[in-house]
């Protein structure tokens, strides 16, 4: 008897693996697409993003941060195939997300601002839990962040924000024109009007109620909204941000009732038209996007980056 | 003779061996614990010091308390359990206290590498070449000497614990070596579809196979009850052998990898809980009239507290693994107060009350104070209550972040007090550990006087 139950453990266990380990190494090949990371792309002189792979797993970055992007996740750019991971050994999918996905994270700020935010990430990010990398050497630095800037790099990331399927463009109607002046003057009134004191006169998150609030109000003279399309903005505007104090200015269960929520669908679009004539251009003068330049950034020195400019969401000027 | 003394072959010296290995590696294990979930709260606490960045403690958090305090546990544990179920002595004691040098090596090394980064960058294989190679030794040894107790055992029939013992021995070994991924570079899909195949396996069979089988032993043996039916544990072994091992991919069920393969991981999963509710309901009526022990007789308490978190951890699982409620779920901190539940809750409960059942037995010692058991159970349990609903909670404000496309550091702060509640939880539990440290210390190493104490209610050698 015992002699049959031994068999049996032995026959179920190598039937999994067969069904489980074995069969998938055979069967699943995808190749490679060609719409992943590439770390040949910058100066291995200056910094080598493969070297860089391996300070991101020394540090156990993946503890915190996952690489793969999925169907529902709207603020993390293009969705993977299998083939881009043809060449990520070890894996780096990760399992939990208490920071960011970085899929796509390559490009999104400059390659200076990933520094300053290792450095202290609380410096450029105010209340970021993240922890501060500052033990790191130049070199390694240097490396992790060239590797940093490569992620998604063949991705073509445009943007990195989608609104929900029910904002979609057409789904629901668009009843202003948002591209017009007088819509966007329509807009700047009411903004005087209802936004201001939080989000300033000039849009940069600094109105007198941003002093009392922990979350400050969003800068919205960043160059990171020029990504946001119309219906993204309506979006926002009319759910809120569940967690701040920005409030939910539509009715987010019936978007066209003309009664729902606190503003108008309509006016709501006048919004959108004039927050769409906030954000400026990035401009080289202000930020420093190349690897070579990274070694002027120092622990003593934090960059020059303008904190208008890749301070996403401070309250002070 | 110093020789004798280090690879002893004192009956159950290998036993007790493991067992205080296993409560020194977890001081440090769940220390580390609790001050990687302190940086949470206070992420500038120390500065410019790798070796505690919280990853590099997050990675020796889980190996000391999985390969560590656990398994080490779970080795002295079958060293006086299995010997005890075959009627005779452990096969060698000293191979067993060699494992037992081995083991703590392996500790020492992996204590050095990993806060110092030094990593595979698999998560739960973190532990390098040199290291994986040893591990495996070690594991052997222990398999060996099981196996060779077995076959000099003095009763015919194995109880079900053996079964569970036996079966673990044979496939912990082999699924670490295939986990380890140690000489193979793989793709990276497949690297993390083997990763997975590992990361849950060395819960499903190992962590469970053995906690189970080490339930099986204490509930009959604390209450006094026989079995309540030997059919059903039967059906609860095989269902696990068979359930258990494919359920991997379930950790990646919303990434690029064949679906058929995340298929078998959801079915098996959720078939899991037939052989979770058999075992369940045979420790439940085995209870049958003597719950009142939970009262008075500490291991009792331990098991009877597992048994219950082995309940919750397991509807949990499959609950998880279905592809809508992971859609949501995925990547929160629910997720980790999950793996609490099932390491913290159900494993390390169940494994302090073995230890709290078994030290006496094997040293011949009473132990130190009851009232530090008390005071232990009291801390674990409310600790753990404290940082799974913290934990619970936070997961559920970040999968509501998730499912609504917000970015991170919008509400991040919305979870703030979660991370301190589940830093204050670390200290309680941390400070139960401490405790069962100290008591077990001053049991195995005060003069005999103290032997004389008066028996506890229950606890009859
Ligand atoms: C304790 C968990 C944790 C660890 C470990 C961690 N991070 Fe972060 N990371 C965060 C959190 C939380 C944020 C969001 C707040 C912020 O931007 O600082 C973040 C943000 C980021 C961002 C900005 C993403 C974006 O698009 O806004 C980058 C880039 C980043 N981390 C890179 C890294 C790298 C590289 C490492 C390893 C050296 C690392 N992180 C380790 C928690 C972590
Ligand atoms: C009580 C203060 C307050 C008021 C009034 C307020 N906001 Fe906000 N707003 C916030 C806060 C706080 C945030 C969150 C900042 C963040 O997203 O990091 C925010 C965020 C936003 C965002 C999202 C930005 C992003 O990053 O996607 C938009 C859009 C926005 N506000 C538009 C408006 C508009 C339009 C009005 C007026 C109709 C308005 N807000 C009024 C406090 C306010």
């Amino acid at each position: 008897m015992y002699r049959a139950g031994a068999l049996g453990v032995l026959i179920t266990f190598f039937l999994i693996i067969w069904a489980t380990v074995l069969m998938p190494m055979v069967l699943f090949n995808p190749k490679p697409s060609g719409h992943g990371n590439n770390y040949a792309v910058s100066n291995k002189e200056v910094a080598d993003p493969a070297r860089g792979r391996q300070v991101y797993v020394r540090e156990g970055c993946f503890y915190c941060h996952t690489q793969f992007t999925r169907l529902q996740d709207r603020g993390y750019g293009p969705l993977v195939k299998a083939g881009d991971y043809v060449f990520e050994t070890p894996h780096q999918l990760g399992t939990a997300r208490t920071g960011p996905d970085l899929t796509n994270e390559g490009g999104k700020y400059p390659a200076q601002w990933q520094k300053a935010h290792l450095i202290n990430p609380r410096a450029v990010k105010p209340g970021s839990i993240m922890p501060s990398f500052s033990f790191l050497s130049d070199r390694d630095m240097n490396d992790l962040v060239a590797y940093v800037q490569s992620l998604g790099n063949e991705r073509k990331v445009t943007a990195y924000v989608e609104a929900p399927a029910e904002y979609m463009q057409g789904t629901i109607p668009k009843t202003v024109d948002t591209n017009s002046d007088a819509a966007a003057n329509a807009g700047r009134g009411l903004y005087i009007q209802d936004c201001a004191a939080c989000h300033g006169m000039e849009g940069l998150g600094n109105g007198p109620n941003a002093i009392s609030l922990e979350k400050k109000p969003a800068n919205f003279t960043r160059p990171f909204y020029k990504q946001y399309s119309d219906e993204f903005w309506y979006y926002r505007v009319t759910e809120g941000v569940p967690g701040t104090r920005m409030p939910r200015w539509g009715d987010g269960g019936n978007l066209n009732d003309p009664r729902g929520g606190i503003l108008t669908p309509e006016q709501r679009w006048y919004l959108v038209a004039y927050l769409k004539t906030l954000s400026k251009d990035r401009t080289s003068e202000d930020t420093v996007d190349k690897l070579d330049q990274l070694n002027s950034v120092g622990i003593e020195r934090l960059p020059v980056i303008t904190k208008e400019q890749w301070e996403p969401h401070s309250g002070e000027e | 003779m110093l020789l004798d003394k280090i690879f002893s072959n004192q009956e159950g010296s290998a036993s007790r061996n493991f067992m205080i290995s296993a409560l020194w590696w977890s001081i440090f294990a769940m220390g580390a614990g609790l001050f990687a979930g302190m940086e949470f709260s206070v992420p500038d606490l120390v500065h410019n010091v790798p070796q505690l960045s919280m990853p590099h403690l997050r990675m020796w958090h889980v190996n000391g308390v999985a390969i560590g305090w656990l398994s080490m546990g779970y080795v002295g544990s079958m060293f006086y359990m299995v010997p005890n179920l075959a009627k005779t002595k452990l096969w060698s004691e000293r191979l067993g206290n060699m494992t037992m040098w081995a083991w703590n090596l392996l500790m020492v090394g992996a204590f050095c590498t990993l806060l110092n980064g030094a990593t595979e960058g698999r998560e739960y294989a973190e532990l390098g070449a040199v290291l994986d190679v040893f591990a495996l030794l070690a594991l052997f040894c222990i398999s060996a000497n099981v196996y060779m107790t077995i076959v000099h055992r003095r009763v015919k029939k194995l109880y079900v614990s053996l079964w569970y013992f036996l079966g673990a021995l044979f496939w912990f070994p082999l699924v670490y070596l295939i986990g380890q991924r140690t000489f193979v570079q793989l793709p990276g899909l497949n690297d993390a579809i083997i990763g997975w195949f590992y990361g849950h396996n060395i819960l499903g069979m190992w962590f469970t196979t053995v906690g189970v089988g080490m339930m099986y032993y204490l509930l009959p043996r604390t209450t006094g009850n026989p079995l309540y039916s030997h059919g059903l544990s039967m059906l609860g072994f095989w269902g696990i052998a068979l359930f258990y091992a494919p359920t991997g991919t379930h950790h990646i069920l919303q990434s690029p990898v064949p679906e058929w393969l995340k298929a078998i991981a959801v079915i098996s999963s959720i078939f899991l809980l037939v052989p979770v509710f058999t075992v369940l309901t045979n420790f439940f009526m085995t209870m049958k009239g003597k719950w009142h022990l939970m009262i008075t007789d500490m291991p009792t308490r331990f098991t009877v507290t597992s048994c219950l978190f082995y309940l919750v951890t397991c509807t949990q699982g499959p609950f998880q693994a279905t592809r809508w409620i992971n859609w949501y779920l995925h990547f929160s901190q629910w997720v980790v107060g999950h793996a609490h539940l099932a390491l913290l809750g159900t494993f390390s409960f169940i494994l302090s009350a073995s230890i709290y059942y078994g030290l006496p037995r094997v040293t011949g010692r009473e132990w130190y104070s009851q009232g530090l058991i008390r005071a232990h159970w009291w801390l674990k349990f409310l600790g753990f209550l404290l940082m799974m609903t913290s934990l619970t909670i936070a997961g559920l404000v970040q999968a509501a972040g998730w499912a609504f496309g917000i970015p991170v550091d919008q509400w991040s702060l919305t979870i703030r007090p979660y991370w301190f509640l589940r830093a204050i939880s670390g200290v309680m539990i941390v400070l139960g550990q401490l405790f069962f440290a100290y008591n077990a210390y001053k049991t195995l190493y005060t003069p005999a006087k103290l032997e004389v104490k008066t028996k506890e209610a229950g606890v009859t050698a």
